[in-house]
C-alpha cells in the first residue's frame, strides 16, 4: 500500500459571525495516499472549499481551526509558523479555484502573476522565471505563450483563464493539488478539456489530487476514491466504484440518485429538503431531517465513522438495516 | 495612446470656449463695475467714468466685447486689471504657481499619508486603531476648513509663535532666517489644512476598498501561491483599492480648486483662489475672466492626467 501523503483527523474549523459559530468543518477525518486521485463530494455548503482552505490554513477571517490535526509527509501543518506555510503554499500544496475570472488578480499580465509564485519559492532570476513561465504555460496548452503572458486576465476566455490558472498551481510542481469545482463555471465542451488536462498532467508529474466536487458524474471519471461531506461531516468513505455500486449511506444514495443520467433521459434530481443550518445544526445525524431511514437513535446520538469493510467507511446507526440502491439501480 | 492625447486635447477647445461665454455673460449679469469704483470714490466725475469706460472697451456690445477679449487670449493677452491697469497674465503668473505648489504638495501628501493608514485599517478591521482612524476621519470629513484654518492659527501663530500665520514668505525671524525653511514654514498650516480635509475622504476609501478585495478570490489565490503578505497587501490588493480613489480624486478635483480659496483666504496665501474672492467681490472684469480660463485649463489638464493614471492602474479600461 502507497504512503500517506495528507492525514486529517478530527479538524474542525468554524466561523466566528455575529449571527453565531458556523460549525462549516466539525471534525473532520480522511487520508490521501500518495499519488491517490481522490474525491471530495458533497451539496454546496457542505465544507468542501472550508476543508481544503484548512489544509493551506489560509481559512478567512472570522474563520479559525479550532481543532485536529493535518499531517502532510508526517508533518502536523497545524503547528508551522506563518512562515513555513508559506513556503509550504504554491510550491508543496496548491489549489485551483472554481471561478478563474475572480481568482486571476485583473490588474496584473498573467506573467507577472506566474513569476510572482515562481520568484517566491525558487531562487531563480528574472529571465529563468520568464523562461519557466513561458514553459508552464505551454505545458498547460496555451497557444502562443511568450505573447499571451504578457496580456492580462480579461483578454481571455473562461477555458482560457482555468489553464492559467492551472498553470499558477503547478508552476512549482506541488505533490498535492486541491481542484475545487474546477471546471463548474466552465462550458461543457471546455469542461471536459480541462478536466482531460488535469489528469495528464497529474499523471505527468506524479503527484497527488483532491478533486472537489458536487458533480457525481466528474468524481467517477477523476477519482479512485471519494469522501463524501454533508453539513461538515464525514458520512462515507469508499473506492470510486465500490461507492457507486454499494453506497451505505442514505445521503450517498441521495446524491447518487441526484446523477442525471444521459442514458436514461432523466433531469437532474435534487434532494429534497435543504443543507441546515450550521450555527446550529441538527442534533444526533446531522441528515436526519432529510433521511429516508431515520429512526430515534439518529436525532440523538452523533452517528461516529466506522470501518465497515475493509476500506469502507460509514457514519449511519442503521446501515446494517437497510439496503440502498447504487448507481445502477436507478 | 497618444492619438487618445490629442483628442482629448482638441476636445478641450469646445469646452474651453463654452465655459469662457458662460462666464463671461454670467459675470456681466452680476453688475456694473464702473459703479462699484463710484461707490469707492464718490466725487468722481461722469467724464472720467465715460473715459474708463472707453479706455477698457465697456462701452461696446457685450458680443464685440467678447470677442475682442478671446481674439486678445489667443495671443496671450488677458487685458489689464480694472484696478490698478496691470497685465492680467503678468499677475496670475505667480499666483498660479502658488496656488498648484500648495494643491500638488498637499495631495501627494495626502496619499503618502492615507494608503497606509487605510491598509492597516483594513487589515485589523474593528481593531482599536481601526475605530479610531474612522472617528477620526468621519470628524475630518464634517469639519469646516476655515474654522480648523483659524484653530490652527490661533495655537500655532498667536500662542505658540512657531509658525507663520500668513502668506506664502518672509518671516525672516523664524526658522533660522533660511529661505527654503522659510517656505516650508510657511507651506505647513495650509498644507495641514488641506490635507487633514482630503485624508479623511482617501483614508475612508481605501479602507472600504481594501476590505472588499481583501476578501476577493485573487487575493485568497495569491496567498494560496505562498506569496508574502507585503506582495499581498502591497502588490495584489493595493493596485486594485487605489483605482476608485484616483476615481475619487477625478470627480472632486472640481471641489479641491473650487474649495482651495477659502484656505487660501483664510491663510493669506497669495495664490489663485484668494486673488479670485478679491477680484470677483470687486468685479474686475478682466482678472476674474484670467482666472477662470486658468482654473478652466488647469482641471482640463489634471483631469486627463488623472484619466491616463487610472487606465496605467486598472488595464481593464480602455481609451476611447
Ligand atoms: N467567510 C465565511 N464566513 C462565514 N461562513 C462561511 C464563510 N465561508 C464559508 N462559510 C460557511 O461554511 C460552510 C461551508 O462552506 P464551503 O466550504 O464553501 O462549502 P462548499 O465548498 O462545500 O460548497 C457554508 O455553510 C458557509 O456558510
Ligand atoms: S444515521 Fe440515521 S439519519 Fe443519519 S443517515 Fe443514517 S439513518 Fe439517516
Ligand atoms: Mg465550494
Amino acid at each position: 500500500m502507497a504512503e500517506t501523503l495528507l492525514n486529517i483527523e478530527g479538524l474542525k474549523t468554524h466561523f466566528f459571525t455575529e449571527a453565531g459559530i458556523v460549525k462549516a468543518v466539525d471534525g473532520i477525518s480522511f487520508n490521501l495516499k500518495k499519488g491517490e486521485s481522490l474525491g471530495l463530494v458533497g451539496e454546496s455548503g457542505s465544507g468542501k472549499t472550508v476543508t481544503a482552505l484548512s489544509v493551506l490554513r489560509i481559512v478567512p477571517k472570522p474563520g479559525k481551526i479550532t481543532d485536529g490535526k493535518i499531517e502532510f509527509n508526517d508533518e502536523n501543518l497545524l503547528k508551522k509558523t506563518e512562515k513555513e506555510m508559506q513556503k509550504i503554499r504554491g510550491s508543496k500544496i496548491a489549489i485551483i479555484f472554481q471561478d478563474p475570472s475572480s481568482s486571476l488578480n485583473p490588474v496584473y499580465t498573467v506573467g507577472t502573476q506566474l513569476r510572482d509564485v515562481i520568484m517566491a519559492h525558487q531562487t531563480v532570476s528574472k529571465t529563468e522565471a520568464r523562461k519557466k513561465t513561458i514553459e508552464i504555460l505551454e505545458v498547460v496548452g496555451l497557444p502562443d505563450a511568450e505573447t499571451r503572458m504578457r496580456e492580462y486576465p480579461h483578454q481571455f476566455s473562461g477555458g482560457m483563464k482555468q489553464r492559467v490558472a492551472i498553470a499558477r498551481a503547478l508552476a512549482c510542481e506541488p505533490t498535492l493539488l486541491f481542484a475545487d469545482e474546477p471546471t463548474t463555471n466552465l462550458d461543457v465542451t471546455i469542461q471536459a478539456q480541462v478536466l482531460n488536462l488535469l489528469n495528464d498532467l497529474k499523471k505527468k508529474l506524479g503527484m497527488s489530487l483532491v478533486m472537489i466536487t458536487h458533480d457525481m458524474g466528474i468524481i467517477a471519471e477523476m477519482t479512485t476514491r471519494i469522501v463524501v461531506l454533508y453539513a461538515g461531516r464525514v458520512c462515507e468513505i469508499a473506492e470510486t466504484h465500490d461507492l457507486f455500486e454499494r453506497p451505505r449511506h442514505p445521503y450517498t444514495e441521495a446524491l447518487l440518485a441526484a446523477v442525471p443520467r444521459l442514458d436514461m433521459r432523466k433531469t437532474l434530481r435534487v434532494i429534497p429538503g435543504n443543507i441546515p443550518n450550521l450555527i446550529e445544526p441538527p442534533s444526533g445525524c446531522r441528515f436526519h431531517p432529510r433521511c429516508n431511514y431515520a429512526k430515534q437513535t439518529c436525532k440523538e446520538d452523533i452517528p461516529v465513522l466506522e470501518e465497515i469493510e475493509s476500506g469502507h467507511f460509514v457514519a449511519c446507526h442503521e446501515w446494517q438495516n437497510i439496503t440502498l440502491k447504487g448507481e445502477r439501480s436507478h | 495612446m497618444f492619438r487618445y492625447i490629442v483628442r482629448r486635447l482638441l476636445y478641450m477647445i469646445p469646452v474651453f470656449l463654452g465655459i469662457s461665454i458662460i462666464s463671461f455673460f454670467v459675470m456681466y449679469a452680476a453688475g456694473d463695475p464702473l459703479n462699484i469704483i463710484r461707490l469707492g470714490r464718490p466725487n468722481i466725475t461722469q467724464e472720467t467714468i465715460d473715459a474708463l469706460k472707453v479706455y477698457y472697451g465697456l462701452d461696446k456690445p457685450i458680443p464685440i466685447q467678447y470677442l475682442t477679449w478671446l481674439t486678445n487670449l489667443l495671443q496671450f493677452n488677458f487685458g489689464k486689471s480694472l484696478y490698478g491697469g496691470r497685465p492680467v497674465n503678468f499677475l496670475i503668473g505667480s499666483w498660479v504657481w502658488e496656488t498648484v505648489k500648495l494643491q500638488l504638495i498637499s495631495i501627494l501628501l495626502a496619499f503618502a499619508i492615507s494608503i497606509p493608514i487605510g491598509i492597516n485599517s483594513a487589515k485589523k478591521q474593528y481593531s482599536k486603531q481601526d475605530i479610531a482612524v474612522t472617528s477620526i476621519s468621519l470628524f475630518g470629513v464634517s469639519m469646516p476648513t476655515f474654522w480648523l484654518g483659524l484653530i490652527l492659527i490661533i495655537i500655532f501663530s498667536f500662542q505658540l509663535g512657531w509658525l507663520p500665520s500668513a502668506g506664502a514668505y518672509g518671516a525672516p525671524y523664524l526658522w533660522w532666517d533660511n529661505p527654503v525653511l522659510d517656505e516650508i514654514a510657511h507651506l505647513i498650516l495650509p498644507v495641514t489644512v488641506l490635507v487633514y480635509v482630503m485624508l479623511a475622504q482617501n483614508i475612508r476609501l481605501i479602507r472600504a476598498n481594501m476590505l472588499e478585495i481583501l476578501r476577493s478570490d485573487y487575493i485568497l489565490a495569491a496567498r494560496a501561491s505562498g506569496l508574502s503578505e507585503r506582495k499581498v497587501v502591497y502588490k495584489y490588493a493595493l493596485r486594485n483599492a487605489i483605482g476608485p480613489v484616483i476615481t475619487y480624486l477625478g470627480i472632486s478635483l472640481g471641489a479641491i480648486i473650487a474649495g482651495a480659496p477659502m484656505t487660501e483666504y483664510v491663510f493669506n496665501w497669495p495664490g489663485l483662489g484668494r486673488r479670485y474672492v478679491d477680484a470677483a467681490m470687486r468685479l474686475d472684469f478682466p482678472l476674474v475672466m484670467g482666472i477662470n480660463m486658468v482654473i478652466t485649463v488647469m482641471t482640463l489638464i489634471a483631469t486627463l492626467i488623472i484619466d491616463i493614471c487610472y487606465v496605467y492602474i486598472d488595464p481593464r479600461i480602455r481609451l476611447r
